[in-house]
């Protein structure tokens, strides 16, 4: 009796064993992908750091460049560029944000496409000239400060304002207008329906206006130097004017890993932060 | 008062005329190199599932790059001058042709595919006759937008040796707060922004030009 069972016994085991093998090879290439997903880019800014450092370290380096790439200059540039970057992301944050909620209200949404052609000309002005224009203002009206990150920051949320506030209002633009029915359907007052609906479906818009900003300040922070405000973009300009490639390169790198790095990281914020159910 | 004396000066005029044609070339080359390989990269990334999200992670990545450092580190590689601003912004500009061209080919409706394909075209002649002229619309939006990203970035290349508009904003930087500053900031900004207009009309009329009257709005 045992004997006639024996065989799709085996077989069933077979099977099992194969889906299971089959499940864990998913799991595998899953958890590799995860891995890829989360450690990937870190390890790859790790590797180009450490080619970097052997790089500079290897070369003979003359009085002019081992005098202008110092791990204390290095670091306080960069420590000058991370502050320009989170003041100017934070201010430009607080200013175009809620002035993108207020301006897709039902009383202001008549204004919304005119503002949001603003945003797509304003893609027009050249960062140097803005900031340039900006900091001739600081410098030549006695009253206001001249020196140090305050002008920088002012330019970098000027040139930055723009582009968040229309991400925020397109996005939010976008938030389904039968929801929104829906809420008002089941009595819900305007102010509930922005509170309970519409701002909930726009934290996507809102964190990837986060990501945006950091990315284009930590770009445009690269030219504070040429304004008094320090920054990694000195490192570059220096190993230009100097002839010296070595200064020029670890500048530009470090420039580029610190921007990678912040896009990065403003990528987890975005992946943990938004609603799962979006 | 002061600018317009500027604008009228001889050798302003000069100065300003030969870096917006410099600035020109800075946008036009790598703009026209970016659409033959963005459009390349779009097709390849619209066929293939494998492939797509590496092509648009690392378009989207040299976007990331700041446009100083990557100007800086084309130059111990190719040498001062337009040729590192052009490999540099070449790269900017595939972003946003790149995925202009994947979300164009993927709008395009199935049902008229099917048809292509019920008429018995190849997938070349499908490509050509149906897929891309369809997805033209979306594709032109996506050069127009690589552009604009151009001719504003392209003013950073000064910086580093770079010709174009950007080295009359760069001499008033170096003049701040001095007399004749203010000229050449407002001068090189100006231009750019009105080098950026101009192309945004050309790009108004390539579109009613080239986008067939079938699928206009």
């Amino acid at each position: 009796m045992s004997s006639t069972l024996t065989p799709p016994d085996a077989q069933e085991v077979a099977r099992r064993t194969q889906a299971r093998d089959e499940d864990a090879a998913l799991g595998r290439r899953a958890r590799r992908a995860r891995i890829v997903h989360y450690l990937g880019m870190p390890l790859f800014l790790l590797a180009v750091l450490l080619a970097l450092y052997l790089w500079v370290q290897g070369q003979e380096l003359d009085s002019i460049e081992a005098r202008t790439i110092t791990l204390g200059t290095l670091l306080s540039q960069t420590r000058q560029h991370i502050t320009l970057t989170l003041y100017s992301t934070v201010v430009v944050l607080l200013l175009a944000v809620p002035l993108g909620i207020f301006a897709t209200r039902p009383g202001t949404r008549r204004f919304a496409p005119a503002i949001i052609g603003l945003g797509n000309a304003g893609q027009a002005i050249p960062s140097l000239g803005l900031l340039a224009l900006l900091y001739y203002l600081f410098r030549t009206q006695p009253a206001l400060p001249s020196t140090g990150t305050f002008p920088v920051v002012v330019g970098l949320v000027a040139y930055s304002f723009l582009p968040i506030l229309r991400n925020t209002m397109v996005g939010l633009e976008q938030v389904d207008r039968f929801v929104l029915e829906a809420g008002k359907g089941m009595g819900m007052s305007q102010r509930r329906v922005l509170r309970r609906i519409e701002l909930p479906l726009a934290v996507p818009v809102i964190l990837a206006g986060v990501r945006t900003a950091l990315v284009l300040n930590v770009g445009t922070a690269a030219l504070a130097f040429l304004f008094g405000g320090g920054g990694l973009g000195q490192t570059i300009f220096s190993g230009f004017q100097l002839r010296r490639n070595v200064v020029l390169v670890t500048g530009a790198v470090l420039v580029a890993v610190l921007a990678l790095l912040v896009d990065y990281l403003a990528g987890l914020i975005e992946e943990k932060l938004t609603p799962k159910g979006l | 008062m002061a600018f317009l004396e500027y604008l009228s000066d001889p050798s302003t005029q000069r100065e300003l005329i030969s870096q917006t044609l410099d600035h020109i070339y800075l946008t036009a080359v790598p703009v026209a190199i970016a659409v033959v390989l963005g459009l390349g990269l779009g097709i390849l990334a619209h066929r293939s599932p494998q492939l797509r999200s590496p092509i648009l992670s690392v378009v989207s990545t040299l976007l990331t790059i700041p446009s100083l450092a990557l100007f800086a580190i084309m130059i111990p590689i190719i040498g001062i001058g337009a040729g590192p601003a052009i490999v540099a912004l070449t790269l900017y500009a595939l972003l946003p042709i790149v995925r202009n061209t994947v979300s164009g080919l993927f709008s395009v409706d199935n049902a008229v595919i099917e048809s292509a394909k019920g008429m018995g075209m190849s997938a070349t002649k499908r490509l050509w006759k149906i897929e891309l002229p369809n997805a033209w619309p979306v594709m032109l939006a996506g050069i127009r937008v690589a552009t604009l990203l151009t001719v504003g970035i392209a003013a950073i290349a000064a910086l580093v040796g770079g010709p174009g508009l950007g080295q009359e904003i760069f001499t008033g930087i170096r003049r701040i707060p001095a007399s004749g500053s203010l000229e050449s900031l407002l001068g090189g900004t100006l231009f750019i922004i009105l080098l950026a207009v101009l192309f945004d009309l050309l790009y108004l009329a390539i579109g009613r030009v080239t986008i067939p009257r079938g699928i206009r709005e």
